[in-house]
C-alpha cells in the first residue's frame, strides 16, 4: 500500500514507455496514422545498412563514452586527491569546482556555444590577442573539431561529480595505514600506490560505471551547441533517436535506435548491479 | 616500502614544496574553472556595443541592468519562471514522500519479493531516459496530458522515484526491523512508526535529497522539451533555448538570459553547499 | 492512509486542471511571428470576425514554428485540436496532412466564395497538389532574393545587377578580388546554405527536371545537372563564403551582413523589414537569383480546415473574411510584400524595397519551392546533411549526388 503510488507511477511512466519503445520498433508509424503498422526487422535493417547518420552516430557515442570514462574521472581523481590535503581555502576551491555540475546542461551549452562564438566569442578573442588568428577553427562548424569542443564544455560540468565521489571514498582510506607507511618511510608514490588506490578500488569503479551511464545520456548539451550538426557530424545515439521520432517522425526508427543505445547500457548496468548486490550481501 | 626518503617523512611540514605546487595548481584550475562565469557575468552587463570592443574579461565600465529587463521581458521569463517553480515545487516534495513511503515498506515490512521488487526499482535509475522520449510522449499523449502540469509532473516522479528509493532503503534498511514489529504489535499504525522513529534519523538524507532533487528538476531539459509543447507551459531552460534561437545576435541579452536562469540553482547550491556533497555520497558510495 | 488520501486528491486536483473547458467558437493555430505587424494583422482578425458574427468567440493560438509542428502531430493524435491551422503548403509540411487525410476538401467553398478567381497564381499552386480536391487557402506567398550591399558592389567595380547566372559569378570574382566574400550564410540552421543549393541546382538542370528531382522522380546520381549544381555550389563554398559559416546561425549571418563583412544574402521579402530596423535601406538593392529560368524562388503557407472540426462553414467563413479585399487592403504588407489577393497593391508609401518586390513578383513566370517545402522529412533533414558535407569540404560533388540517390533509393 505504501509502495502502490510509485510503484504505480513508475511501472506506468518508465516501465511502460521502456516496452514501448521495443514494440515501435518492430512498426511503422508517423503519428499520424490510426494504426502501427508492423514491419518486422524492417526498422533496424534501414538503420544498420541504409542509414547514413546512424553509425556516425554510433561511433560518437562510443569516443564520447571512452573520452568521459577517461577525462572527468581523471582530473576528478586529482583534484580530489589535493583537496585531501590540508591546504588553505579548500571549501571555496571545492566549491567553484562543484559549482557547473549544478548548472543546467541546457546553460553551459548556451554558454559555451557563445564562448565559440567564432567572430566575437571567448576563445577567438583570446587568440586573436595572442596573434593567433590563423589559428583560430570554427569551433562547433568545423567537422573535426566539433564534438571535442562539446567534449570540452562537458569536461567542466561533469569534473566535479567525479570530484566529490572521490572525496568521499578518500574518507574511507584509513589515516592511521597511512601514517604507518609514512613512518616506514614510503613516499608518497608509494602510499598512492598501496595504500589509496586499493582502498578507492569501488569508489573508481562506481565513478567509472556513472560516467559511462551519464554519457550515454549525452542529450541535452549536444541538443543546445550544436544540434547534432554540422551535416549530423556531431550526432549521438540518444539525440539521433529522438530527431528520427520527434523531429522527422518516423517513430519506428528512432525506436529501433533507441533499442539499440538500450541495449549497450543494459550491457554496462547490468554487470555492474550483479557486482554491486554481490558487494552488499558480502557487507551484511 | 623501506627505501629511505628521510626529507618526506616528518608529516604536515610546514611549507612542504609539493604542497605549494600543488596548492598553486589548485587555484590554476580553480580561476580556468571560474573564468566562463565570469565572461558570461561580464557580457550579461556591457552594452551591446562595448561587447564587441572591449576585451573579454574587461569589466563592465557601467553596468546595464537594462539588459537584464529587455532580456525578461522578450524571453517571457515571468512565465517560464513561474512554470518552472510550479513543476518543482510540487514535483519535489510529492517525489520524496512516495519514495520514502516506498523505501519504508520495501526496508520495514516482509513482503517476500521484497528484493526484486527493490532491483525492479534500481533498474530504472539506471536507464537512460532519453531512449524513450518518443514512446513517453505518445502515453502522455493519449492521456491527454501534454502541455498540462501533471503531464510533466508524473513522468518526473517516475524517473526520480528509483534514485531516490535506493538511498533511502539504504538508510532505512539499518534500522532493525525488529523495533517496527514491536511498535505494530503495541498498536501504532505504519504512518505512526514512520513519522516518530524514521523520520528523525533520515531527515538529514531526506533535505540533501530534496535539494539535488530540486537542482536535478529545475534543470531538467529533454523531458519538457517532448512533453510540454505549448509555449505557455514552458519551463526555464526551454525558454532560454528558444531565447537562444531567437536572439542569438543580441550577445549582452542573451547572456543576461543564461545568467537569468542560472542564477536560482547557484544560489540554492551555495546556501545548502554541505547537503549537496552529503547527498550524492551518501548514497552512491556507500551503496 | 491519511498520507495516501492527500496525495490522491492532489494528483487528482492536478488532473482536473489538465482537462480544460473546450472552448466555445473558432479555434486557430499558427506559428509566432517575429513582426508585430502580423501579430497584430491576426488579433485584427479575430476581433472582425467576432463583430460580423456575434456569438463566435475567435481564439488564435501562435506558438514557435518547432512548437507548432509538434502541436499539429499531438493534436493528430488526439480528439483536441484546432478548427483551422496554418501550415507551409509543401510536400513535407502541409502535404504530408493533406495526405494523411486531416485537411477538409474545401472545393465546395472555392466555388461558392468564388476563392480562385481572388487569389494569385503563384500561391494557389499548391491547393490541389496533394489530394483531390482543393486543400487550404494560401494566406501568404513569400519569394527569395539576393539583396547586395551597394557600397560594396561599388568597391569591386560592379555595374548594375547580375543579369545572368554567369554574370553572378563574375560580381563573386570581383568582389573577391577586394577581400570581400560574396555571400554570408549561416550554417547551424541547415535551411539557410540550402537555398543557396535550390537555385543552382535551377540554374543548372532547368525547371523540369528540377521539379522532377525535387520529386524524387529523377534519379540524382545520373542526372548530369544534379552533379553540375553540387559542383557550383562547392564552387561558391569554397571560395565565395563569408567563413566560418558552419558555426553560426542566420541571424549572426544577418549581423554581420550589416557590418559590411560580406556582399550579399540569399533572403524572403520578411527580410525588406529587417533591414529597415537594422539600416538604412538605401544602401541595400536586390536581384532574384538568375536562375534562367524566370520561376520565382518562395513558398507559401496556407490556412486549412481540420477534418476534426465540426464548424466547417464557420471556418470557411473566418478564411473567406481573412483573404477578402477589405481585410487584405487593411493589412497591407503584414503577410510579406504581396498579398495572396489579386485586387490589393501596396501603396505609394510602401517601403522601398517592398515596391522592388512588387516588379519580381510581376515578372515572375512560375514558381518553385525550398528544398525542405518539397522533400518529406527523412530526405530534408540528408539534403541537408549532403549539403553542408559538400560545404564544409567533406564530400565531393559526386559523392554528393550518390549519397542523395541512395538515401531516395533506399528510404
Amino acid at each position: 500500500m505504501l509502495l502502490a503510488p510509485a510503484l504505480a507511477i513508475y511501472t506506468l511512466f518508465a516501465i511502460w514507455p521502456l516496452i514501448d519503445v521495443f514494440i515501435l520498433s518492430f512498426q511503422d508509424w508517423n503519428g499520424i496514422n490510426e494504426n502501427r503498422e508492423w514491419v518486422g526487422l524492417r526498422n533496424y535493417y534501414h538503420i544498420l545498412y541504409n542509414d547514413p547518420v546512424f553509425w556516425v552516430a554510433f561511433r560518437n557515442t562510443v569516443i564520447w563514452t571512452i573520452m568521459s570514462v577517461i577525462f572527468p574521472p581523471v582530473l576528478g581523481l586529482f583534484l580530489a586527491l589535493g583537496l585531501n590535503q590540508n591546504l588553505i581555502g579548500r571549501a571555496p576551491l571545492r566549491a567553484i569546482y562543484y559549482l557547473p555540475v549544478i548548472i543546467a546542461p541546457i546553460a553551459v551549452a548556451t554558454m559555451w556555444r557563445w564562448m565559440y562564438d567564432p567572430f566575437f566569442g571567448l576563445f577567438t578573442q583570446l587568440l586573436t590577442n595572442a596573434g593567433l588568428a590563423q589559428l583560430i577553427p570554427d569551433w562547433l562548424g568545423d567537422k573535426d573539431v566539433a564534438l571535442y569542443s562539446i567534449f570540452v564544455a562537458y569536461v567542466w560540468q561533469s569534473v566535479g561529480f567525479s570530484m566529490v565521489l572521490f572525496l568521499a571514498g578518500l574518507q574511507s582510506v584509513d589515516r592511521s595505514l597511512i601514517d604507518a607507511a609514512r613512518i616506514d618511510g614510503a613516499n608518497r608514490r608509494k602510499i598512492f600506490e598501496h595504500v589509496t588506490l586499493p582502498a578507492l578500488r569501488p569508489t573508481i569503479t562506481i565513478v567509472l560505471v556513472l560516467s559511462t551511464i551519464s554519457s550515454l545520456k549525452a542529450f541535452d548539451i549536444v541538443y543546445g551547441m550544436t544540434g547534432g550538426g554540422p551535416a549530423q557530424s556531431t550526432q549521438m545515439l540518444a539525440l539521433w533517436a529522438f530527431t528520427q521520432s520527434m523531429e522527422i517522425f518516423n517513430y519506428g526508427r528512432g525506436s529501433a535506435v533507441s533499442v539499440v543505445l538500450l541495449t549497450i547500457t543494459l550491457a554496462i548496468v547490468v554487470p555492474y548491479m550483479s557486482w554491486s548486490q554481490r558487494r552488499e550481501e558480502d557487507a551484511q | 616500502m623501506t627505501t629511505t626518503s628521510p626529507i618526506v617523512v616528518a608529516p604536515r611540514k610546514r611549507r612542504d614544496p609539493v604542497l605549494i605546487g600543488l596548492w598553486i595548481s589548485l587555484v590554476l584550475v580553480a580561476i580556468i574553472w571560474l573564468a566562463p562565469v565570469a565572461f558570461i557575468t561580464f557580457t550579461a552587463m556591457k552594452s551591446e556595443s562595448e561587447v564587441f570592443s572591449s576585451a573579454a574579461f574587461a569589466l563592465p565600465s557601467k553596468i546595464e541592468w537594462n539588459n537584464f529587463a529587455l532580456a525578461w521581458a522578450k524571453g517571457d521569463f515571468n512565465n517560464t519562471f513561474w512554470n518552472s517553480t510550479v513543476i518543482t515545487l510540487v514535483k519535489v516534495p510529492l517525489g520524496l514522500v512516495i519514495s520514502a513511503m516506498a523505501a519504508y515498506a520495501l526496508a520495514q515490512i516482509r513482503f517476500g519479493w521484497n528484493k526484486m521488487l527493490l532491483v525492479f526499482l534500481l533498474f530504472g535509475a539506471m536507464i537512460p531516459f532519453q531512449v524513450m522520449l518518443a514512446p513517453l510522449f505518445t502515453l502522455v499523449n493519449s492521456l491527454s496530458l501534454i502541455d498540462t502540469y501533471p503531464g510533466i509532473i508524473l513522468p518526473y516522479l517516475a524517473f526520480g522515484v528509483p534514485y531516490q528509493v535506493f538511498i533511502l532503503h539504504g538508510f532505512f534498511k539499518a534500522i532493525p526491523k525488529e523495533l517496527t514489529e514491536a511498535a505494530l504489535i503495541d498498536g501504532a499504525s505504519h504512518f505512526v512508526i514512520f513519522r516518530r522513529i524514521f523520520l528523525p534519523v533520515c531527515l538529514p538524507v531526506l533535505a540533501a535529497l530534496l535539494i539535488l532533487d530540486f537542482v536535478a528538476t529545475w534543470n531538467e531539459f529533454a523531458m519538457a522539451l517532448v512533453l510540454l509543447q505549448d509555449k505557455s507551459m514552458w519551463t526555464l531552460p526551454l525558454g532560454l533555448m528558444s531565447f537562444q534561437s531567437q536572439f542569438s545576435n543580441n550577445y549582452s541579452q542573451l547572456n543576461a538570459a543564461i545568467v537569468i536562469t542560472v542564477l536560482p540553482a547557484t544560489l540554492v547550491y551555495l546556501i545548502f553547499q554541505r547537503y549537496f556533497v552529503s547527498g550524492l555520497t551518501s548514497g552512491a558510495v556507500k551503496g | 492512509m491519511k498520507l495516501k488520501t492527500t496525495l490522491c486528491s492532489s494528483i487528482c486536483a492536478f488532473l482536473a486542471t489538465g482537462v480544460t473547458a473546450s472552448a466555445e467558437g473558432l479555434t486557430i493555430w499558427t506559428i509566432n511571428y517575429t513582426s508585430d505587424k502580423q501579430v497584430s494583422a491576426l488579433t485584427a482578425a479575430e476581433a472582425e470576425f467576432e463583430k460580423l458574427n456575434p456569438g463566435v468567440d475567435v481564439e488564435i493560438v501562435m506558438r514557435g514554428t518547432d512548437e507548432h509542428k509538434t502541436a499539429l502531430r499531438v493534436a493528430s493524435g488526439s480528439d483536441t485540436g484546432p478548427d483551422i491551422y496554418a501550415y507551409w503548403a509543401g510536400l513535407g509540411l502541409g502535404g504530408e496532412y493533406v495526405q494523411a487525410g486531416m485537411s477538409t476538401d474545401l472545393s465546395s467553398y472555392y466555388e461558392s466564395y468564388g476563392w480562385g478567381d481572388r487569389l494569385t497564381g503563384p500561391s494557389l499552386a499548391f491547393s490541389e497538389a496533394f489530394a483531390e480536391g482543393k486543400h487550404g487557402i494560401p494566406f501568404r506567398f513569400s519569394g527569395e532574393v539576393v539583396y547586395y550591399n551597394k557600397g560594396l558592389f561599388e568597391k569591386a567595380g560592379i555595374e548594375g545587377e547580375p543579369e545572368t547566372y554567369e554574370d553572378l559569378k563574375a560580381a563573386a570574382v570581383a568582389l573577391k578580388e577586394q577581400g570581400i566574400p560574396a555571400f554570408t550564410f549561416g550554417g547551424t540552421v541547415n535551411w539557410h546554405v540550402m537555398r543557396l543549393m535550390d537555385v543552382i541546382l535551377e540554374t543548372t538542370c532547368g525547371a523540369e527536371k528540377h521539379d522532377a528531382l525535387m520529386a524524387m522522380e529523377l534519379d540524382w546520381a545520373t542526372e548530369p545537372c544534379a552533379l553540375e549544381a553540387f559542383t557550383e555550389m562547392k564552387w561558391w563554398t569554397d571560395e565565395h563564403f563569408l567563413k566560418p559559416f558552419m558555426g553560426i546561425d542566420n541571424r549572426q549571418a544577418t549581423t554581420l551582413w550589416f557590418g559590411d563583412r560580406a556582399a550579399m544574402m540569399l533572403e524572403g521579402d520578411w527580410h525588406v523589414p529587417t533591414i529597415d530596423e537594422n539600416s538604412d535601406m538605401s544602401k541595400y538593392g536586390m536581384f532574384a537569383f538568375p536562375t534562367g529560368t524566370g520561376r520565382l524562388y518562395g513558398f507559401a503557407e496556407y490556412m486549412y480546415i481540420s477534418t476534426k472540426s465540426d464548424k466547417a462553414d464557420l471556418a470557411a467563413k473566418f478564411l473567406d473574411m481573412f483573404t477578402s479585399d477589405e481585410f487584405q487592403a487593411a493589412h497591407i504588407g503584414a503577410f510579406g510584400a504581396l498579398s495572396v489577393n489579386k485586387n490589393v497593391k501596396q501603396g505609394d508609401d510602401a517601403l522601398e524595397l517592398h515596391k522592388e518586390w512588387l516588379d519580381v513578383f510581376a515578372a515572375a513566370d512560375g514558381t518553385f519551392v525550398n528544398g525542405d517545402q518539397a522533400f518529406p522529412l527523412d530526405v530534408t533533414t540528408e539534403y541537408f546533411r549532403v549539403i553542408n558535407e559538400l560545404a564544409s569540404g567533406e564530400l565531393e560533388p559526386q559523392a554528393a549526388a550518390d549519397a542523395m540517390a541512395a538515401f531516395i533509393s533506399t528510404r
